[in-house]
């Protein structure tokens, strides 16, 4: 069970233009996420989401505050879905399962299986160039279930495709998330997407710092057309409009 | 209800096949040499002490086989062709290697980069036959002469181009291979090795032409055997038709190395971007479900 401990968490980027203002990405930021839990990291761009990420899987390196990430006291074996599929195009589907574990006939069976469960069992061989937006993602993800990680990062994995490849997407993640139960945790900027798919909703504001912060008891896997997910994705919707008024009518 | 019939514009008349077979690549080449072999002649009849393609040929023929011009035995004319490649070869791996290394080293360190990019930019702006007189006057009349010839001028265009190619890198596919835990070694082979591939063929391409030139000059000056020995030899006796064949020699190996070797090589290293691309919108409707 991964144990995911952030503490007075700060990241601070240099200005962008000479003599202006240090960017803040993220700013004292303390949250603790453990067990088999999908947590959702929501808010509006450059809110610090991405970088909460790229800091809790070491390609960024915090400002001030610490952050671990354990699993029964060691540190924990991580996965990663991005934004966009990053293959290596010059590798078969299959090598790029193996890129990032290869441990020999058991990777190569663990990535056939996880390739079976995302429905792209006839594309070992092809060169990630013939597939499809969708189906590149849909790699991607089988990839970072396939190193059976104690915790997996998404950032916008769905955020890129069309409305009925993301969907369909969603169904494909809950379906393997429920066979896996790893402990995850996503970031969104698509409320509904959260609601949809999330057992706790972190909320950040601009300035990266923690404006709400949501436990959802519903079952899995859920629709997007149910009422009851339906209700509560107006309500958390509502919560946003504090954080961001809308605009009094004329 | 039926829709009406529409009348399609004819499609165009297929072309000549004489026009067709011109514009093909084979038909272009071909064209291309005879052309080139007319011209020739064309020259040797305004200028006469220019030896026309047929000369030319014939005085190959002979050096090749053996026979009497110039003292020349059989076989010879591959004991001095060996003794170039021989050369040629270890100066271009030397120059090859330390080229690789330096581009990755430029390519991915700013420290590297300050420290010898413009000390490369230099070397890539010195000519081969400085090199070939350098290394004659440090080396005389020696094997390391050449080699280090080619060497030195192969060294900084593999260098340039490996280091681009390098900085090329999508930064995305580092960061996946680090949040991956990806080993260094790992990430080498199938990452960096890969994604420069292109800047490496683009280096060895120049480095080629550019190192045989260099050995050429090299044996020009100093050698006792080789291509550009015999190639002095003839010129010094006066034979332009000697003189012109083995600068013949000479390009025929280039063209040779660089159509059969680099091509393929190329070929099968880019195989993943000449792959056909699949009819996935079937496959998608079935696994989404429409």
């Amino acid at each position: 069970m991964a144990q995911v401990v952030i503490k007075r968490l700060t990241k601070t980027f240099p200005p962008p233009t000479k003599g202006g203002d240090p960017v803040v990405a993220i700013g004292d930021i303390s949250l603790e996420v453990e067990g088999n839990v999908f947590a959702s990291i929501v808010g509006p761009s450059g809110c610090g989401k991405s970088t909460l990420l790229n800091i809790l899987s070491g390609v960024e390196t915090p400002t001030s505050g610490t952050v671990s990430v354990t699993e029964s006291g060691r540190p924990a074996h991580l996965g990663y879905v991005f934004q966009d599929a990053r293959l290596l195009p010059w590798r078969t589907v299959m090598d790029n399962m193996l890129y990032v574990r290869d441990d020999g006939e058991a990777g190569e069976t663990r990535a056939t299986r996880y390739l079976d469960m995302v429905g792209l069992s006839h594309t070992h061989d092809m060169f990630p160039g013939q597939l499809s937006g969708g189906m590149q993602q849909r790699v991607g993800i089988a990839r970072a279930f396939s190193v059976e990680p104690d915790l997996l990062l998404m950032d916008e994995p769905f955020s890129h495709l069309d409305a009925i490849t993301a969907r369909s997407l969603r169904d494909h993640l809950q379906e393997l998330w429920s066979a896996t139960r790893k402990t995850v945790l996503f970031v969104t900027h698509d409320v509904v997407e959260a609601v949809q798919l999330s057992d706790r909703i972190i909320v950040l504001a601009p300035g990266g710092r923690i404006f709400d912060d949501i436990t959802i008891d519903l079952p899995h896997p859920r629709r997007a057309t149910d009422p009851k997910v339906a209700t509560l994705q107006a309500e958390i919707l509502g919560r946003f409009e504090e954080m961001h008024p809308a605009p009094a009518p004329a | 209800m039926t829709a009406a019939p529409v009348a399609l514009p004819e499609a165009p008349a297929p072309q000549g096949g004489l026009r067709r077979w011109l514009a093909s690549p084979v038909g272009a080449q071909i064209t291309a040499a005879v052309v080139f072999i007319g011209a020739w002649q064309l020259l040797t009849v305004i200028a006469p002490r220019v030896p026309g393609p047929a000369v030319v040929a014939n005085f190959l023929f002979v050096e090749i086989t053996g026979g009497p011009h110039g003292g020349i035995v059989r076989g010879q004319f591959f004991e001095h062709f060996a003794v170039t490649l021989q050369r040629f070869s270890l100066g271009l791996f030397f120059g090859f290697i330390s080229g690789l290394l330096v581009g990755i080293l430029i390519g991915s360190s700013s420290l590297a980069r300050a420290l010898l990019s413009d000390t490369v930019l230099v070397l890539l702006t010195m000519p081969a036959f400085v090199w070939a007189f350098l290394t004659t006057m440090w080396f005389g009349i020696t094997w390391q002469a050449p080699v280090l010839t080619v060497a030195f001028s192969a060294f900084p265009f593999v260098a340039i181009n490996v280091a681009q190619g390098v900085r090329a890198i999508a930064p995305e596919l580092r960061n996946m291979s680090t949040a991956f835990e990806v080993g260094k070694w790992k990430q080498f082979r199938h990452l960096t090795v890969p994604a420069v591939a292109g800047y490496i063929f683009a280096g060895l391409r120049f480095a080629i032409i550019i190192g045989w030139n260099g050995i050429l000059l090299s044996e020009w000056f100093s050698g006792q055997a080789g291509v550009g020995f015999r190639t002095r030899y003839w010129f010094d006796a006066n034979r332009y038709r000697g003189f012109v064949g083995w600068v013949i020699v000479f390009i025929v190996f280039i063209v040779l190395v660089d159509r059969v070797i680099l091509n393929r090589l190329q070929a099968r290293a880019f195989r993943w971007r000449d792959q056909k691309e699949v009819d996935f919108i079937e496959i998608e409707e079935e696994q989404v479900g429409l």
